[in-house]
């Protein structure tokens, strides 16, 4: 009796994974099939009007920074205040994380890899309405930096190379700085964070600054993404 | 050709993901997480993003893994 009781709980989670599997694509594909052209109207339109409309090759970033940038600005601002709820909380002290020494070998290694992180990610950033990519992902390769000196050396190096006063403002300016940009679209006649239907014109498709106001969001969001992670990171860990 | 390699990389994203939930050992689980990643970045090649492959490289390998190792030393597992 208990060895099938053994057994049935070693098949009860396997169980429970394949049938939600099973769930889920069946509801993906009824999503897909849908012969009802109506119920999909919306999709039809940011596909087939979406970089007319935006001016962002990246049909992604068009989604998230024009129709739905009201949502980005929630999104953003969960994030500020995870963060300064953990900076606020966590007690100020040293950290007692590894009692690992690392070789020198490492401490080079992570010296030769941060210019590399940083293109990347200003790349990531920058590029986002040309190139998948964008500013939460840029933000968190940005982020890897300080990360890296909290591991590799101790976090009392890491801010002393970067401040947390100065993350902070990064952060606010960031955040603010999101704001104001959608008060521009207010300035010039139509809703808040009006990119397309604004009367800015969108410039020419495929260029550096072009798309309206989506390049200057997503330097915002990149911004405050990088230095909301790299704040939490060190807040958690001086945690005893 | 190009098909044959991205579906058998898709099963062994499917298959790492079941290793991952159903291993017993935690740090073997944290482990698996790098593997799943480098698979998402042959996938992310295959699928022409190359700033986002190289992205989840960053964040799979070097993020993601030092937060789990993080916690589970200071959980004192």
């Amino acid at each position: 009796m208990s060895r099938m009781n053994a057994m049935f709980k070693k098949l009860y989670k396997l169980v429970l994974v394949v049938s939600l599997a099973i769930f889920l694509f069946i509801v993906f594909d009824e999503i897909h099939n849908l012969d009802n052209n109506s119920k999909r109207y919306l999709s039809e339109h940011y596909i087939s009007e979406g970089v007319q409309e935006t001016g962002a090759i990246n049909i992604v970033t068009s989604v998230l920074y024009d129709y739905r940038a009201f949502d980005t600005l929630g999104e953003a601002t969960v994030l500020l205040t995870a963060a300064a709820i953990l900076s606020f909380l966590v007690p100020l002290g040293k950290d007692k994380m590894l009692g690992t020494t690392f070789t020198m070998i490492v401490s080079q290694t992570t010296k030769f890899f941060i210019p590399f992180l940083a293109v990347l990610g200003a790349y990531l950033i920058l590029f986002g309405h040309l190139a998948p990519g964008g500013g939460f992902v840029g933000g968190v390769v940005m982020a890897v930096i300080p990360i890296l000196l909290t591991i590799t050396y101790r976090v009392e190096f890491s801010e002393y190379k970067f401040k947390p006063a100065k993350k902070k403002l990064a952060e606010d300016i960031g955040a603010i700085g999101f704001i104001l940009l959608g008060l521009v679209g207010v300035v010039t006649g139509s809703n808040f964070l009006a990119n397309g239907q604004a009367n800015f014109g969108p410039g020419n498709t495929g260029e550096l600054i072009s798309a309206g106001l989506i390049p200057f969001l997503n330097l915002m969001i990149g911004i405050k993404v990088g230095a909301g992670l790299a704040i939490i990171f060190n807040s958690l860990i001086k945690e005893k | 050709m190009m098909d044959i390699i991205f579906n058998m990389l898709m099963i062994f994203l499917v298959i790492t993901a079941f290793f991952m939930v159903f291993t017993k050992d935690i740090s073997t689980a944290v482990i698996a997480l790098p593997i799943y990643g480098a698979i998402l970045v042959v996938i992310f090649v295959i699928l022409q993003a190359p700033g986002p492959a190289i992205a989840e490289a960053v964040i799979a390998a070097g993020l993601t893994t030092v937060f789990f190792v993080i916690t589970i030393n200071k959980t004192e597992y």
